[in-house]
């Protein structure tokens, strides 16, 4: 089986991985501040130094300023649900997964705040030319991907959020998408919020994901319940992390984070030149096919492509390669806005996404089987 | 001596201080005071170890 599929999730991790959540549910297994015994003190400790890890890797000056949740789509909406009040004014750009538009857009169904989209040509503009075009008196955050999981386009700007923040704007990157294969610096990179998730690029087992804080900001929780401490309380306790991290943390996931963030910062080099050599190795090939249309082919980006072969539908060619043992995704890729950018919501498009473990000869193997499509 | 801080990854970092500072100490459940409590807190002897923890906010109950 050839998987490029890996901006859906990374298939195959690192052996340190699997080891790590291995180790975790066979010698510690129990859960972290549940238990004021030595083993439940033991899965505290390594909760810790999972945070500290996570936030030093993302540059937070406070590296413990990690609240840890199930993934993404969860840390995004603890920020939208927990920071936004009636009256706000939010920016975000039409490359935004649907884990962004989703809650943005029912928080202006339901009458609370409004929301403007930064056009695809407008993403080319100055940040001052953005900042003039979009911010409105009342916007409150500027919310942006790191790239896009539809083209791989590289989407964030560091000067961009520099020319919001300055004026007094909360910068928010979801960088579901690049993590891992991007350096980020929330510091240098004037961030003031950032939501990741472990199993795509950070290499780690489905389940764990988080937000990441650079700036004191007051959320409303989202899910009130058990802590482990301050039991005596009616809410959650104000006390960071505790009072975001309600109920039972996966914490054998978050120990498989630890094993992957270890093995990126160890193989970080390696890995930014293997995966782009694989996307510009594709790139090269993938001109080869007849009647190819390539998206964001001139954008910097990560390791992901999206492309239609004139003629001949998406899931077709989904389906052809599956048959052929090729995991490659079509669809809308939870990503509207990006298609309806692209003008591809009613055709979709074809993903692929290349990971660590990929190779130059399965490109040829999909190459091949796509010039002979016709 | 007891150190009760209010999140518990203050527990932590102040057991990383006092660690670095060559302190002995223990991460141990917090005493029974006014009410019962489900958390933890750090148990050391050395009197230097508040100056350690200075940084951080906690409770110290001897």
């Amino acid at each position: 089986m050839i998987y490029f599929d890996n901006a859906a999730t990374t298939k195959k991790k690192p052996k340190v991985v699997y080891d790590a959540v291995n180790e975790y549910l066979c010698e510690i297994g129990v859960s972290p501040g549940r238990g004021s015994y030595s083993i439940g003190i033991q899965a505290s400790r390594l909760l810790y130094k999972t945070r500290c890890l996570v936030g030093n890797y993302f540059g937070l000056s406070v590296p413990e300023k990690v609240v840890f949740t199930k993934n993404s789509t969860e840390a995004i909406n603890l920020f939208l649900y927990g920071f936004l009040e009636k009256g706000d004014h939010v920016i975000i750009s039409c490359y935004e997964h649907n884990a962004v538009l989703r809650p943005i857009h029912s928080l202006k169904k339901d009458g609370i705040i409004d929301y403007s989209v930064i056009s695809r040509n407008d993403l080319m503009l100055s940040p001052e030319e953005v900042y003039r075009k979009y911010a409105k008196p009342n916007t409150k955050a500027i919310v942006m991907t790191l790239a896009s999981n539809l083209t791989g386009r590289i989407v964030y700007n560091a000067e961009l959020f520099r020319v919001f923040r300055d004026k007094g704007i909360t910068t928010f990157l979801d960088a579901s998408q690049g993590a891992g294969v991007i350096d980020i610096d929330m510091g240098e990179g004037n961030i003031d919020c950032l939501a990741f998730t472990g199993h795509k690029d950070l290499l780690a087992i489905p389940g764990v994901g988080g937000l990441c804080f650079n700036k004191d900001i007051e959320l409303k929780p989202i899910i009130q319940g058990g802590t482990g401490i301050h039991g005596d309380l009616y809410v959650n306790p104000s006390s960071f992390p505790e009072r975001y991290e309600a109920g039972t943390l996966n914490m054998p996931a978050i120990w498989s984070l630890n094993a992957s963030v270890n093995y990126l910062k160890a193989h970080k080099k390696e890995i930014i030149i293997k995966e782009r050599q694989l996307i510009e190795y594709f790139l090269e090939r993938i001109a080869e096919v007849e009647n190819i249309i390539i998206y964001d082919y001139d954008f910097e980006r990560v390791p992901v492509c999206s492309f239609n072969i004139a003629g001949m539908s998406s899931d077709s060619v989904v389906k052809l390669l599956d048959e052929k043992g090729i995991c490659v995704r079509g669809g809308i890729h939870c990503a509207v806005l990006a298609h309806k950018s692209l003008g591809t919501v009613s055709t979709g498009a074809v993903r692929v996404s290349f990971g660590l473990f990929n190779s130059p000869e399965e490109i040829d193997k999909v190459i091949s089987i796509l010039k002979g499509s016709k | 001596m007891w150190f009760v801080f209010f999140s518990t990854s203050d527990v932590f970092k102040a057991e990383e201080l006092l660690i670095e500072a060559d302190i002995n100490c223990k991460i141990v459940p917090t005493p029974v005071q006014d009410k019962a409590y489900c958390g933890v807190c750090v148990e050391t002897e050395n009197e230097v170890a508040g100056s350690i923890l200075s940084g951080l906010e906690y409770k110290l109950i001897k």
